[in-house]
């Protein structure tokens, strides 16, 4: 799929459109598809986003969204949209938590899980596990915008076939080598990649990726192969101080040069996710939500969970883990908190 | 016997005048309540599968759009700013993966309505289109498109909405549209074609398709291959652009070829040194003055037809296109 090829829907221009005016007819806005009117139709998942979706915040401002999974407090949330942050706080229905730990990331599906300090809460109910994949054309209803006290909701619909997306532009580590008579040296860290959390420093000389000896930077590309992004490689270094082991998170291209790769479709998109590639499976729904209304339940008409939201890809396309998938990401990051 | 007969004969207008109806969900300000959303998806349901399957992606050499198939022929509906121009080979792909070559016919430039015929063997899948202008504001719609370009593990992509704004020749809807999308359907929720995909406002979410009625104001014109209007959205082509590459010189019942361009677009449809051009699309081309004339009507990327004598006297036909020169 290239969006840079595809052909561009030209801008209307606001001289063309005043020239309408006189005889056209126009719909209010409590009754266009993201209206009032029409989204109180939704009131049993709207009951269901009050109770078991989260809003995650840092001050006053609207991190993200999260789904209830446990009654005892834990939460899913779309980990690179809180990555970094610190004084984290999240509502749940009418509570306020201002204890909130990051306890264990996916760095695959990009999700984290929040542990916030609560014994009564309401988690999601998934759909039937062999419900299979939604048909084309069916209603689905995610996070809205939202007040202090009440959740709102959209509603949308399934769009297109559930797949991989895959990380674009390829994994990468973040690092810029160059050949010299000592080896491949490092000759920039890419600012905000894998390469820079490692701490890796201009200068340094790779010595082996993976247990490979690295001779050419081609050694590394092929050691990188099919690797995905939210995946790990081991990187062997020297620097003056000797040889160091570090593991070197991998991430999309597309994310790491996320202004240089803008497309037009992106341009005319809004705020979208910084991460929106590098996906094992989702499904595909047209709730125009925005960069931080993503990370909630997405339900069915009854206010069952069919996934939770992962990327606002642009103005068009909506991503979400399904839930078949989400379920079994939160059973290992659970599981994993337990046995630490 | 004959009374089994006229129960049939109301039986069946029974179910004619159902298939006619407006579907109710159309006329409530907002549908109340869980049941009037089931009707609008069952209707999303039914229909999606044939709408699909005539939705096609539409690839230039400069990008790629949609279009949708309205005949079993495989008659092709798509925006002006897609088909760009009267008369290009262009490739058209099925939602199966399936590739066919197609032409464009005309288009109106001024309201962003073009034609395309599939070259393929038929039949194709196609749609039934409004013909009678029935859409309301507020009437519920579903658009498909191939977003970005076509993905076959992704397939065309659906979006529902509402017609939320009516003018002279454009409906807006709330289906988002994004780029590769232009040219595709917008259906009403009995899976009737109602407008074509055009444009996207640039701050607000406005999404622009151009109506079945202006479609139908232009049909003859479009399906005889005419640029209708002129832009913003298709230009067109300036005459004097095309380059042949050929020196030719009076000759025996027409222009005797002297040189040909290398990999000029004479030389690679097969044209020889010495050949004798008899006609060029049906006019004779008795010396340069007369080829001259001809070329400066016409565009760079126009379809040439031209006859021929080789030397050993044999008579040939061949059709090209002229490259810029």
């Amino acid at each position: 799929m290239s969006a840079e090829r595809s052909i561009l829907l030209s801008f209307a221009t606001l001289i063309g459109l005043a020239s309408l005016s006189s005889a056209q007819q126009s719909l209010e806005s409590a009754f266009r598809t993201t209206g009032a009117e029409v989204v109180a139709a939704f009131d049993t998942p709207r009951q269901v986003l009050q109770t078991s979706s989260a809003v995650i915040e840092q001050g006053r401002t609207q991190l993200a969204y999260g789904m209830v999974v446990s009654s005892d407090g834990a939460i899913l949330t779309k980990a690179s949209e809180i990555e970094g942050k610190t004084g984290l706080t999240v509502r749940v229905d009418r509570q306020a938590f201002d204890e909130v730990e990051i306890v264990a990331v996916d760095p695959v599906w990009d999700v984290a899980l929040l542990r916030v300090d609560a014994d009564d809460l309401v988690p999601v109910e998934y759909i039937d596990e062999d419900a299979g994949d939604l048909q084309h054309g069916t209603w689905v209803v995610a996070n809205g915008a939202t007040s202090r006290l009440a959740r709102r909701a959209l509603g949308g619909v399934i769009s297109a076939n559930a797949r991989e997306i895959p990380a674009a532009g390829g994994a990468v580590l973040g690092l810029v080598m160059e050949v010299t008579d000592d080896g491949v040296r490092v000759e920039e860290v890419v600012e905000g990649s894998g390469a820079e959390r490692a701490g890796l420093e201009k200068g340094d000389i790779l010595v082996a990726i993976d247990g490979m000896v690295v001779g050419i930077p081609e050694d590394i590309i092929e050691a990188m192969g099919e690797r995905s992004a939210g995946e790990s490689i081991q990187l062997r270094y020297l620097r003056d101080d000797g040889e160091h082991d570090v593991e070197v998170p991998l991430i999309a291209r597309e994310e790491l040069f996320a202004e240089q790769m803008m497309t037009r479709n992106d341009m005319m998109s809004g705020a979208f996710s910084k991460r929106r590639s590098g996906f094992p499976r989702v499904i595909q729904h047209d709730i125009l939500s925005n960069r931080s209304t993503v990370g909630g339940p997405l339900l069915d008409l009854d206010g069952r969970c069919v996934g939770m939201n992962i990327a606002r890809a642009n103005r068009a396309e909506s991503f979400a883990i399904p839930a078949a998938e989400v379920r079994e990401i939160a059973a290992r990051l659970m599981d994993g908190e337990e046995n630490s | 016997m004959k009374n089994s007969l006229i129960v049939m004969v109301a039986i069946f207008a029974a179910f004619g005048t159902a298939a006619m109806a407006r579907p109710f969900i159309n006329d409530k300000p907002a549908p109340e309540g869980r049941g009037d959303l089931e009707v609008i998806q069952s209707l999303l349901h039914r229909n999606l599968p044939a709408a699909r399957a005539a939705t096609v992606a539409i690839e230039l050499e400069k990008g790629s759009g949609t279009g949708v198939i309205v005949s079993e022929d495989g008659l092709v509906l798509t925006a002006a700013h897609v088909s760009t121009g009267v008369d290009l080979d262009l490739t058209v792909v099925m939602e199966d993966g399936t590739r066919h070559d197609a032409v464009s016919l005309g288009l109106v430039a001024s309201s962003d309505a073009a034609m395309i015929r599939l070259l393929g063997e038929g039949p194709f899948p196609y749609v039934e289109y409004d013909s009678e202008d029935r859409t309301r504001l507020g009437d519920w719609v579903f658009s498909l498109g191939h977003s970005g370009g076509f993905a076959e593990d992704r397939g065309p992509v659906v979006r529902l909405g509402r017609v939320v704004r009516i003018a002279q020749s454009t409906y807006q809807s709330d289906c988002m549209l994004i780029g590769g999308d232009s040219g595709g359907p917008l259906f009403d929720l009995e899976g009737r074609l109602v407008a074509i995909h055009s444009r996207v406002g640039q701050r607000l979410p406005e999404n622009m398709h151009v109506p079945m009625r202006e479609f139908l104001r232009y049909w003859d014109a479009m399906k005889n291959g005419e640029f209708v209007g002129s832009g913003p959205f298709a230009q067109m082509p300036s005459p004097g652009t095309g380059f042949l590459g050929l020196v030719g010189e009076a000759g025996d019942g027409g222009l005797e070829i002297q040189r040909l361009a290398n990999r000029g677009p004479a030389a690679k449809a097969g044209l020889e040194v010495g050949d004798v051009i008899l006609t060029i699309n049906g006019n004779e081309v008795p010396d340069r003055d007369t080829l001259r004339k001809i070329l400066d009507e016409m565009a760079a990327g126009q379809r040439i037809t031209m006859e021929i004598r080789r030397e050993s006297g044999e008579h040939e036909t061949l059709e090209f296109r002229l490259d810029e020169r």
